[in-house]
């Protein structure tokens, strides 16, 4: 077991390293020269030769990459040629917001997949028709779906709030960057309620895709696991069938169910920056958005380079959870 | 409720654990209507084993899981008549006083404790459910002979052996017996009336078929212990009519979803009148008998209506009243009540103990000094197994230690052994997929690629390419022109007893048996002079069997192909092979004539294994192996098998013994003469 999780990290700092060293082999490759953009256009060829020349970026790209990595170990990514402040420092600055929405879209899936999973691998009345419906909302692309909601429920019905993270612009004091967690330990349930209201439409257009897709799955494993053997021994015990689902099948179907949520993590990381958008969500997607307008490939490397992180470390951390989850899987490895 | 028909006689009403009367069971499916059970009607008195024996097929499964009032629900059945057990209603009765009958008054054991435990589950976990207390779960784990129950409480599935782990699995079918039972019932309070044990009934769906013979017998004799224990009834459901013969107060023989003939075991056995009892007593392969006979024809069709009794078209004593008239089951003696019997002209003449051989004899003991086909010279294969939290410690396993072994032309070999032996390794090494550390594989250059045959044709065969196709596949490899290829495949089908137009069929379009048959025919095709077999009946009903063997034995007659069989069943071996090789742990511990090991053998092990084979011979119970067969580890000092061993001396553990025991045979062990003096204890 410790030994599979000894390999699982080896594997992933591999991985992470080969991740920055395509961020970095794009940067030095891009035909945008970041030297010209950042002096301007009114530079001349020689201050641009100077300025490259002092910037170290006429050097073996070996020695480039190597000052890269040094670097990044110092929380060093450079500096946005938008916004002129480090690049680490902005990503700090909207990581919360963003995070704040990626666990509310967690909590979405989390409650989706799990209820559309049971209720249609039991194949209960109805189920069917949840599942075609949840299917299509799942097909349509994140921006429309994200434009369909805003006329729905806000435009016409008037219930949730279709832009930015809070209509209230009294400042709540920091603690830990996620608005509603702040608005609680402050005590103000006003603005509280009104972080929720403003995270329930974004964070569903995230969460319908990737729930629907790990519902399937589950679906999937749940019908074959009800018909093994085992299933009938927890039922010749007398057990009801809620305690054979929870007990038995449940966690039985948790490989592949976890392994299409480490899939997903991807998915939800590019649909951040379309909901975003969209939602004037004041997060990294929206700031991955602007930068992209603006060839502000620092910044744009920055955020890829933490959206690569999360990616892999989540997919670790699942291979790990799905030894827990099935302990034949340890004998084996 | 019913009123008790002219059944079985049993003493009271009060002493009836649980009453079947006329059950009827139908799934509709999109080929026509699945009709499972047919009307049965059972009584099953406290204390009593009742084997449910029949083909596969024949409904025997169904009415276990009617018992448990748990018949698969997609499609959902289809059901008529009544199963009361312990006074609820299994199939009518609310959710909730069946799922509390099952708690408190059922238990039931499944034939792969492997897949019939929860494998995310700690063993423990798993029998606590049924609402015992941790300490009575270990004690039933001990009493079910599980040594150490507190560190197997916390274990899973996966790290028990078989035989343990069907233990477990009767202690997990079980609760509290009488004399533990408290007056009143822990969690609901309720006032027990009688201080009955808990389960009444245990309903056993071949719980040995899965096991090593060894243990098998050691597992039949804890179901009799059990059930004196717990006082509760035992409804053992099995294909094996030894295993039902040494265990069974009464025995119900089903047939198409019918009760042909029910009664008590001694008198089943011994005057079958039903001719399907009779003629599957007759198939049944047996170590002592090697004329067993195969039962013509095959099971009817489940979807199909019934006019007459569905035995008529394969029975040798049908008339046409059979045909035309269903018989209903009528005492079998109308002197004494000795149970039913289902037939209008019931077996008449005493069993024919002499029976004609089926097949000429003298072919298998033809043994001319000709080349070998395959030899193998003292191969070895070790596999090196990580061990510990790091995976840092390697021990090594020798899973085949120094075996030789020569399969002649034309002859028969069989390799026999419990599962963990080393023969799967040994069969990989003469097939070339493994290569041996040590020694050597030899076969001339004329003998072509050996050819395999598995266990499991269904899943041997791709199941969407057509016969033909997969026949042909063989051949093409072998550049064959596309017009022999035609010829050919047609040729192997017709010598494995297939028809032509099989080639154009898939295998889900065949029976097992059929399949069984493709699957040699596909291997004949590049026309070896070799088959090795891997259990190439294990997984088929007993009428099956004799035919799949049967035509093993002509193919080598007639065509000159030796035969490799690798096998756990003895009786296979007794039945196909010219000589024998018995494993243990690795290494070959007797080898010889066939004939003459089985009737004297020269090891204590294959004493151990041939003693522990049941008989049909009523209520005797097989003498047991001590102990399991261990898995292979480190290399052994001295024999193998001398940690289970009754003969073994202080030089067993030291010495590794291999004696000639005559021209043809070899014993490893020291003692091999005081074993062949030692009469075998069994009934002849």
């Amino acid at each position: 077991m410790l030994r599979l999780v000894g390999f699982r990290f080896v594997g992933m700092f591999v991985v992470l390293l080969l991740l920055t060293l395509a961020v970095f082999v794009i940067q030095a490759k891009l035909p945008a020269d970041p030297v010209a953009v950042t002096l301007g256009g009114g530079a001349t060829p020689q201050l641009i030769i100077q300025k490259r020349h002092e910037l170290g970026y006429d050097k073996p790209l070996w020695i480039q990459y190597e000052r890269f990595l040094t670097r990044l170990f110092r929380g060093d990514l450079g500096t946005s040629l938008r916004t002129r402040s480090q690049v680490a420092g902005d990503i700090t600055h909207f990581a919360p917001a963003t995070a704040e929405l990626a666990l509310a879209s967690a909590l979405w899936i989390f409650l989706f997949a799990l209820t559309l999973g049971i209720w249609s691998a039991l194949r209960r009345y109805g189920s069917g028709f949840a599942r075609l419906f949840m299917l299509a909302l799942a097909s349509a692309p994140s921006f429309f779906l994200a434009i369909l909601f805003v006329l729905l429920f806000y435009s016409q019905l008037h219930w949730l709030p279709a832009s930015g993270e809070s209509t209230n612009l009294q400042p709540v004091e920091k603690i830990t960057g996620f608005l509603f967690v702040d608005a609680v330990l402050g005590g103000n349930t006003h603005i509280a309620w009104d972080a929720i209201q403003h995270l329930i439409l974004p964070s569903l257009v995230i969460a319908l895709g990737p729930a629907v897709s790990i519902a399937r799955v589950m679906r999937g494993s749940l019908i074959d696991t009800m018909r093994l053997d085992h299933i009938r021994t927890a039922r010749s015990k007398g057990l009801s069938e809620v305690r054979v689902l929870l007990k038995h099948a449940l966690r039985n179907t948790l490989t592949p169910v976890l392994a299409m949520t480490g899939l997903q993590v991807g998915l939800l990381l590019t649909g951040v920056i379309v909901v975003e958008t969209v939602f004037a969500w004041p997060g990294l997607g929206r700031y991955t958005a602007n930068a992209l307008q603006f060839d502000d490939f620092p910044a744009v490397m920055g955020v890829t380079l933490v959206f690569g992180v999360v990616y892999v470390v989540v997919n670790a951390v699942v291979d790990i959870l799905q030894l827990v989850a099935d302990p034949r899987l340890k004998e084996q490895s | 409720m019913e009123a008790p028909t002219e059944e079985t006689k049993v003493a009271s009403p009060d002493d009836i654990v649980a009453r079947v009367a006329d059950l009827h069971v139908r799934f509709p499916t999109a080929g026509g209507v699945v009709k499972a059970l047919r009307g049965v009607s059972l009584e099953i008195a406290r204390g009593e084993i009742v084997a449910i024996v029949g083909e596969s097929g024949s409904g025997k499964t169904m009415f276990g899981l009617s018992l448990l009032g748990l018949l698969p629900q997609s499609p959902s059945p289809e059901v008529e008549g009544s199963v009361v057990v312990a006074g609820v209603d299994m199939l009518a009765g609310t959710t909730r006083d069946v799922r509390e009958a099952r708690r408190r008054w059922l238990g039931a054991v499944f034939q792969d404790p492997l897949t019939s435990l929860n494998p995310t589950m700690r063993i423990g976990e798993q029998l606590v459910e049924r609402r015992i207390s941790r300490g009575a779960a270990i004690v039933n784990l001990r009493e079910a002979g599980i040594p150490d129950p507190e560190r197997r409480f916390h274990q899973f599935p996966h790290e028990l052996s078989g035989g343990l782990r069907q233990r477990a699995m009767i202690s997990m079918a079980v609760g509290v017996p009488p004399s533990r039972a408290s007056p009143i019932d822990i969690q609901t309070g309720a006032v027990l009336t009688d201080g009955r044990g808990s389960p009444q009934l245990i309903v056993a769906d071949e719980p040995t078929t899965a096991l090593d013979v060894s243990v098998q017998a050691q597992v039949v004799l804890l179901f009799d212990r059990i059930r004196h224990e717990f006082d509760c009834s035992v409804v053992f459901i099995t294909h094996d009519l030894g295993v039902a013969a040494s265990i069974a107060d009464r025995i119900a023989v089903f047939y198409a979803g019918r009760i042909r003939e029910l009664g008590p075991a001694a008198e089943v056995l011994r005057t079958p009148l039903h001719p399907y009892t009779r003629d599957l007593l007759n198939s049944r392969l047996s170590i002592n008998d090697i004329y067993a006979t195969s039962i013509g024809g095959e099971p009817p069709d489940p979807r199909a209506e019934q006019q007459g009794c569905a035995y008529s078209p394969r029975c040798s004593n049908a008339q046409a009243d059979c045909v035309a008239q269903h018989p209903p089951l009528a005492p079998r003696s109308k002197v004494v009540a000795s149970g039913e019997v289902a037939c209008f002209h019931p077996v008449t003449a005493a069993p024919d103990i002499t029976r004609a051989p089926s097949h000429s004899k003298d072919g298998h003991h033809f043994r001319i000094a000709t080349e070998p086909v395959l030899e193998l010279r003292g191969v070895s294969k070790t596999f090196t197994i990580r061990e510990g939290r790091l995976g840092l410690h390697r021990r090594q396993l020798h899973a085949v230690d120094c075996v030789s072994l020569t399969v002649p032309k034309g002859g028969a070999v069989a390799l026999v052994g419990e599962s963990g032996c080393g023969k799967t390794t040994t069969l990989r090494i003469a097939t070339g997929l493994i290569r041996p550390d040590t020694g050597s594989v030899h076969s001339p250059a004329s003998a072509g690629q050996p050819q395999l045959v598995f266990q499991d044709a269904g899943s041997s065969l791709t199941p969407w390419l057509r016969i033909g196709t997969q026949i042909e596949e063989r051949l093409q490899q072998r550049g064959v022109g596309r017009s022999d290829r035609r010829a050919r495949t047609n040729e192997v089908l017709g010598l494995v007893g297939l028809d032509a137009r099989t080639a154009s069929a898939r295998p889900r379009d065949l029976s097992g048996g059929q399949r069984q048959r493709a699957a040699i025919a596909r291997a004949l095709a590049s026309e070896p002079s070799i088959l090795i077999c891997d259990e190439p009946v294990s997984a088929l009903d007993a009428s099956l069997v004799i035919r799949v063997l049967e035509l093993l034995e002509s193919l080598r007659e007639n065509l000159g192909v030796a035969l490799l069989i690798v096998t756990h069943d003895l009786a296979v071996a007794r039945r196909i092979a010219t000589d024998v090789a018995v494993m243990y742990r690795g290494r070959i511990v007797e080898q010889g004539p066939v004939d003459e090991i089985f009737a004297n053998p020269a090891h204590p092990y294959t004493r151990g294994l041939i003693a522990a084979i049941p008989t049909t011979e009523p209520g005797q119970l097989a003498p047991t192996l001590a102990g399991e067969p261990p898995a292979a580890t480190g290399r052994i000092q001295g024999c193998s098998f001398a940690s289970r061993c009754s003969f073994a001396k202080d030089n067993c553990l030291t010495e590794t013994p291999l004696y000639e025991v005559s021209g043809t045979r070899t014993s490893a062990c020291h003692y091999y003469r005081e074993v062949i003096a030692t009469p075998l204890n069994r009934p002849a």
